[in-house]
């Protein structure tokens, strides 16, 4: 099912939500989320734990309420239309594991047929999908036997093989080795060609930058940042860091050529490379050792959460 | 779509269900103990009550799939999280209530199908008793599987769930007479035991075998308590699993 034609797979604005719960404090654990994914589009939720990026992935795929705001799945009221909206969308849920008791192959199998696809789709889905996560070899085991990277191969297989136009993927890489991971973002890479839009949230910020054309870091229920990899390495001030070894405590030698980070006994200076030479002649003349490499995401995330941090 | 319901994908995951519990084999198997313990210790020590037992054992056996239901729906939504990726797709909230239901009732029938063969041998039912019987047994499948399924959404870990299961099991299975005969209940509490949906089949059900004598008030308030226990609770089931499709 390719979905209605609209541009916008998921439009959401100003999405709050607020838990209540009997004697205890509320949280909030969305204040206003906004934000539009185009058709076809890889994006990526970024933040800390309890930053609200499951809670918004719960309210976008139809199984929690918000308390206010709205939002649309190809032009569907995720709220008031959920039976609309389900045949359109497919969830890796945070720590879901497949049937223990099923084999990975009739778990993905049966799991297309529940969501209307026929037999024959469904078995050829069904082997496409096990191969392509490298669980065919295991693909007649009970899932009860087999590893938990295995088993989550299996849910990530359950889920891809729908070929939703609108899939929500938390955390589906978590406890996969990088062949694994690899693995998943070349079948997120397809089911993109093919025209899904995909929505996930990680913690591993290569995989972030290496599968999502945009980003948004959310932090304590706000989106703090939205735009590509680059855009957000660009937010901290330069493309380059020289790590000086021993550096710690000589923040002042190094301040005004950009950004400063310590880190122990080194100290990162972010900055163009324009001043890369500059920096290494000044850290050399007062016998530190230093190295250059890129800006990581990481980097970048730390910064934009830590100053958003520092400003509370 | 009567009254707005939906069922789709239903019958695909009835039969993921029975699949996942025909993996589990074993515990169908061991479902049959308890009610094959108690038949034995009646057989050697009154074996004129055999046949109340057995009909005892038959709807003991159909509350304990509502157990089974709230066991199965706790631990595929606390601990698998797999609630999560049905209820976000085209299966309907009704279907996944009634797909774990079904597929626990289907499942779990060979080891009553062997309680009914020994029945029949024991003590022959006419095609009405028959009737009877399967009426009552289906009525207390879907009081159970609704106080099941409703009981296994209220709680966030299983930890939590299994004093439940005991306690209803005990509370519905092995106080009121179920397994032994209706007519041993002193007067004052035969009117509450009649409108107990499990106590209710079995009085009905003994009534249709000509295993005990009920007047005609008790068998209607007994008939009447259990269809209206089984109509409106299954209906609240169906209610219950739309509603909690989705987190407030």
């Amino acid at each position: 099912m390719r979905g209605p034609v609209t541009e916008e797979a998921l439009h959401a604005e100003d999405v709050r939500k607020t838990y209540r719960s009997r004697g205890g404090p509320e949280v909030e654990a969305l204040r206003g989320v906004s934000l539009v994914l185009r058709r076809g589009g890889r994006v990526a939720l970024l933040g800390r734990n309890g930053a609200g990026k499951t809670t918004f992935l719960r309210i976008a795929s139809t199984l929690l309420i918000p308390t206010s705001g709205t939002i649309h799945a190809f032009g569907f009221d995720v709220v008031r239309e959920p039976e609309r909206v389900r045949p359109l969308i497919a969830v890796v849920p945070q720590e879901g594991k497949p049937f223990f008791h099923l084999t990975p192959r009739e778990q993905v199998y049966y799991y297309l047929r529940a969501r209307g696809i026929s037999r024959e789709t469904a078995r050829t889905r069904t082997e496409e999908a096990l191969g392509k996560m490298g669980i065919q070899e295991v693909a007649d085991r009970l899932s009860v036997t087999l590893s938990g990277g295995q088993r989550q191969r299996a849910m990530v297989a359950t889920v891809l093989a729908t070929e939703a136009p609108l899939m929500f993927l938390d955390e589906p890489t978590i406890g996969l080795d990088p062949f694994a991971r690899r693995a998943v973002w070349g079948v997120l890479r397809d089911l993109t060609r093919k025209g899904s839009t995909i929505l996930l949230t990680t913690h591993y910020l290569d995989e972030a930058e290496a599968l999502s054309e945009r980003l948004y870091v959310v932090d304590e229920g706000r989106i703090l940042f939205e735009g590509t990899s680059d855009d957000a390495k660009r937010q901290i001030g330069g493309t380059l860091r020289v790590s000086i070894e021993d550096g710690g405590g000589q923040r002042d030698l190094f301040r005004s050529f950009g950004h400063t980070v310590e880190e122990g006994n080194a100290l990162s200076v972010i900055t163009g490379p324009e001043k890369v030479h500059e920096i290494m002649d000044l850290a050399l003349r007062n016998g530190l050792s230093a190295t250059v490499g890129p800006v990581t995401l990481e980097e970048a995330f730390l910064t934009i959460v830590g100053r958003s941090i520092d400003e509370e | 779509m009567a009254f707005g319901l939906r069922w789709s994908g239903t019958r695909v995951f009835l039969a993921t269900e029975i699949r996942v519990q025909l993996h589990e084999w074993l515990a169908i198997v061991t479902g049959t103990l308890t009610p094959g313990a108690l038949l034995i210790f009646v057989a050697v020590l009154a074996p004129g009550l055999l046949p109340v037992t057995l009909i005892g054992a038959l709807v003991y056996s159909m509350f304990l799939i509502g157990q089974r239901v709230l066991n199965e729906a706790a631990y595929i939504r606390i601990d698998h999280k797999l609630n999560e990726l049905y209820h976000a797709s085209p299966l309907s909230p009704e279907g996944y209530f009634v797909g774990i239901a079904g597929g626990m009732l289907i499942a779990y029938l060979p080891p009553s199908l062997l309680i009914l063969a020994i029945l029949e041998i024991l003590h022959p039912l006419s095609f009405l008793a028959i009737v009877a019987l399967a009426t009552c047994l289906l009525a207390v499948w879907a009081v159970s599987s609704t106080i099941g399924y409703v009981v296994s959404t209220l709680f966030k870990d299983m930890k939590t769930i299994w004093p439940y299961s005991a306690l209803l099991t005990n509370l519905f299975g092995v106080l009121p007479p179920v397994f032994y005969p209706f007519s041993r209940v002193p007067t004052e509490w035969r009117s509450l035991v009649l409108v107990l949906p499990t106590s209710a089949a079995a009085v009905l059900i003994d009534a249709a075998a000509g295993l005990e004598g009920v007047t005609v008030t008790q068998g209607v308030l007994a008939a009447m308590a259990l269809a209206v226990e089984a109509t409106a609770l299954f209906a609240f089931g169906i209610y219950w699993a739309r509603r909690t499709a989705r987190e407030r």
